[in-house]
C-alpha cells in the first residue's frame, strides 16, 4: 500500500519540490482538491506529475508553477451525506441523497496557453 | 475548400441570445468530404478566442419534441467549443440513426407519425445509442461539455457554465434555421418550463431511456416539481418557430388520431391546441402531479373538460395559433437571414 500510493499532503509536497527543484524561487500554488482531506494517490502518477514539472522548469522562461486539478469526468455526481448531530456531537441522523453537478472542464483554466502538451493515457489525447 | 456554417452570434435577436450557436448541415461537410467530427474540428479553429454550441444537422432527418412531435430536422452530432478545443472524451458526441425496430408503433405509438407522407423514409435522430455515449456513464445526461460551455439534451440546450447563461433550442426552431426561415425568440416563461417536462416514452430518446422505455409515460412529468416546475427554465432564452408553424406540426399529430395524455405528452401547447382543435384528451392518463404544475400555470382540469361546441378547422387553427399556444414572453418574430450569420471556414 504504501509503495504503491502516496499520501495526499505527500504529493503537495512532492510536486512543489518539483517545482522549486531547479529554482527554488520559482512561484508555486496548487488547487482544485481544497476539500479532500484524505487521499490515496497512485505514487507511479505522482512521479510521473512531478517529472513533468521538472521538464517545464527547465525552460529558464518558466518563473511559476500553477497546477489546477479538474475533474475528468465535467458531470460529477456526488452523495451527498446530510448528518444531524445532538449537542454533545454524536450523530443521531444521517440522510443520504444524490447531487449533480456540471462544471467547467479543464479547456476553461487553459485558454491562455501556448503550447499544450498532452501526457494523458487511454483515448483522451487532444489533436494537437 | 471551404465548409459553410451557420452561426447564431452571442448577442443576436436583440440581445437574446447568450452565447454562440453554431449549425452545421451535415451535407456540407460531406460535400467536403469531412466526417462529422473532423468539421466540429474545423469550426473550433474559428472560435480561436471565444467558444460556441454547435450542432451537425441533417436537413432531411426527422427527430422527435420531447412531448412526442415529429420535426423534419435531426441534430446528428452535439459538440462543444471553448478557445479552439473539444474535450476530447466529453467534447463531441455522434447521435446515430435509429432504425424501425419491430413493435416500435405498439411501444412508441406517437412514433405513427414516421409512416405519415410528411415523414416516411427519413432518417431518425434522437438520443444517442450506447456506442455513441463514450465514456459516459450512467449519471451523465446526453451531454457534451468543453471548457464552460455544455449542449445538453441531444442538442436542444445550450449552456455557459461560468456565466450562467442557457438558450433552449426547440426542434421545430432548429428547423427554421437550418432552412432559412422564420423563428421566434423570446423568454422561455412558465408554460415552456412545464412543457419542456411532459415527455413521451422512447427507445433512444433525445432525454432519456437506452435500450428500454424508461419510466416516464405520456400523461407523466419528468419534472415532478410541483408548482416549481414553471419556473425551472422559464427565463431562460428560446428558439422557436414561429406560433403558426409550430402548430402545424402539432395539427399533424393530432390528425392521425394521436392523443395528448395517451400516445403524445400533455404539454399546455398540445393540450390547448387539442381543445381548440375539439380534439380527444385522455384525462385520466395524465396523472395527479402533472395537473399540480398545469394548473399552476392556469391549464385546469375543469376548463379542458367543458365540451368545445365550436372547434376551429385546420386553417383556423393556423390563424389563431398566436392565441391558442400558450408560452413564450415578450416572442420577437425573425427571418432566419436577419439573425443568422452564414460564414465559411477555409481548409
Amino acid at each position: 500500500m504504501k509503495c504503491m500510493h502516496t499520501r495526499l499532503p505527500d504529493y503537495y509536497a512532492k510536486v512543489e519540490a518539483a517545482a522549486k527543484k531547479l529554482r527554488p524561487e520559482t512561484k508555486f500554488s496548487i488547487s482544485g482538491m481544497e476539500n479532500v482531506q484524505t487521499a490515496k494517490l497512485a505514487s507511479l502518477r505522482c512521479g510521473r506529475i512531478e517529472r513533468e514539472i521538472e521538464e517545464v522548469t527547465e525552460d529558464p522562461e518558466i518563473a511559476e508553477i500553477e497546477i489546477k486539478m479538474v475533474p475528468y469526468n465535467p458531470e460529477e455526481a456526488y452523495s451527498v451525506l446530510i448528518k444531524g448531530k445532538r449537542a454533545d456531537g454524536s450523530c443521531k441522523k444521517a440522510v443520504l441523497d444524490n447531487m449533480y453537478a456540471t462544471v467547467p472542464s479543464v479547456e476553461y483554466y487553459m485558454t491562455d496557453a501556448e503550447e499544450i502538451i498532452d501526457y494523458r493515457t487511454g483515448s483522451r489525447q487532444y489533436d494537437v | 475548400m471551404k465548409l459553410r456554417y451557420r452561426v447564431l452570434p452571442e448577442g443576436a435577436a436583440d440581445g437574446a441570445i447568450p452565447l454562440n450557436c453554431v449549425f452545421i448541415d451535415e451535407a456540407d461537410a460531406k460535400a467536403c468530404g469531412l466526417t462529422n467530427e473532423d468539421a466540429v474540428k474545423l469550426i473550433a479553429k474559428e472560435f480561436k478566442d471565444s467558444c460556441a454550441a454547435v450542432n451537425v444537422m441533417n436537413k432531411n432527418g426527422v427527430s422527435v419534441s420531447s412531448d412526442g412531435i415529429m420535426n423534419p430536422i435531426a441534430v446528428v452530432a452535439t459538440a462543444c467549443v471553448d478557445h479552439g478545443m473539444i474535450n476530447p472524451a466529453f467534447g463531441y458526441m455522434n447521435i446515430s440513426e435509429i432504425p424501425m425496430y419491430e413493435g416500435m408503433m405498439k411501444d412508441e405509438p406517437h412514433m405513427r407519425q414516421w409512416l405519415t407522407a410528411k415523414f416516411a423514409g427519413k432518417p431518425l435522430h434522437r438520443g444517442p445509442v450506447g456506442k455513441d455515449l463514450g465514456e459516459r456513464t450512467g449519471h451523465n445526461e446526453y451531454m457534451t461539455m468543453t471548457g464552460r460551455i455544455a449542449n445538453n439534451n441531444s442538442g436542444s440546450e445550450f449552456f455557459n457554465m461560468v456565466e450562467m447563461t442557457e438558450v433552449l433550442a426547440l426542434m421545430a426552431g432548429q428547423a427554421e434555421i437550418m432552412n432559412d426561415g422564420e423563428v421566434m425568440i423570446g423568454v422561455a416563461g412558465p408554460e415552456v418550463s412545464v412543457g419542456i417536462g411532459m415527455i413521451v416514452s422512447e427507445r433512444w430518446g433525445r432525454i432519456f431511456g437506452g435500450n428500454n422505455l424508461g419510466g416516464y409515460k405520456p400523461g407523466m412529468t419528468a419534472h415532478a416539481s410541483a408548482q416549481y416546475a414553471k419556473t425551472v427554465k422559464s427565463d431562460y432564452a428560446v428558439i422557436a418557430a414561429t406560433k403558426p408553424k409550430f402548430m402545424e406540426t402539432m395539427l399533424d399529430a393530432l390528425d392521425i388520431g394521436l392523443v395528448p395524455g395517451r400516445e403524445l405528452g400533455c404539454s399546455p401547447a398540445l393540450l390547448c391546441s387539442a381543445w381548440a382543435y375539439g380534439k380527444e384528451i385522455d384525462f385520466d392518463r395524465i396523472t395527479p402531479a402533472s395537473w399540480i404544475e398545469l394548473e399552476s400555470v392556469g391549464i385546469t382540469k375543469e376548463a379542458l373538460m367543458k365540451p368545445n361546441t365550436k372547434p376551429y378547422t385546420r386553417e383556423e387553427m393556423l390563424i389563431h395559433a398566436d392565441e391558442i399556444i400558450p408560452g413564450v414572453i415578450s416572442p420577437k418574430y425573425y427571418k432566419v437571414s436577419e439573425i443568422c450569420e452564414i460564414r465559411e471556414a477555409e481548409f
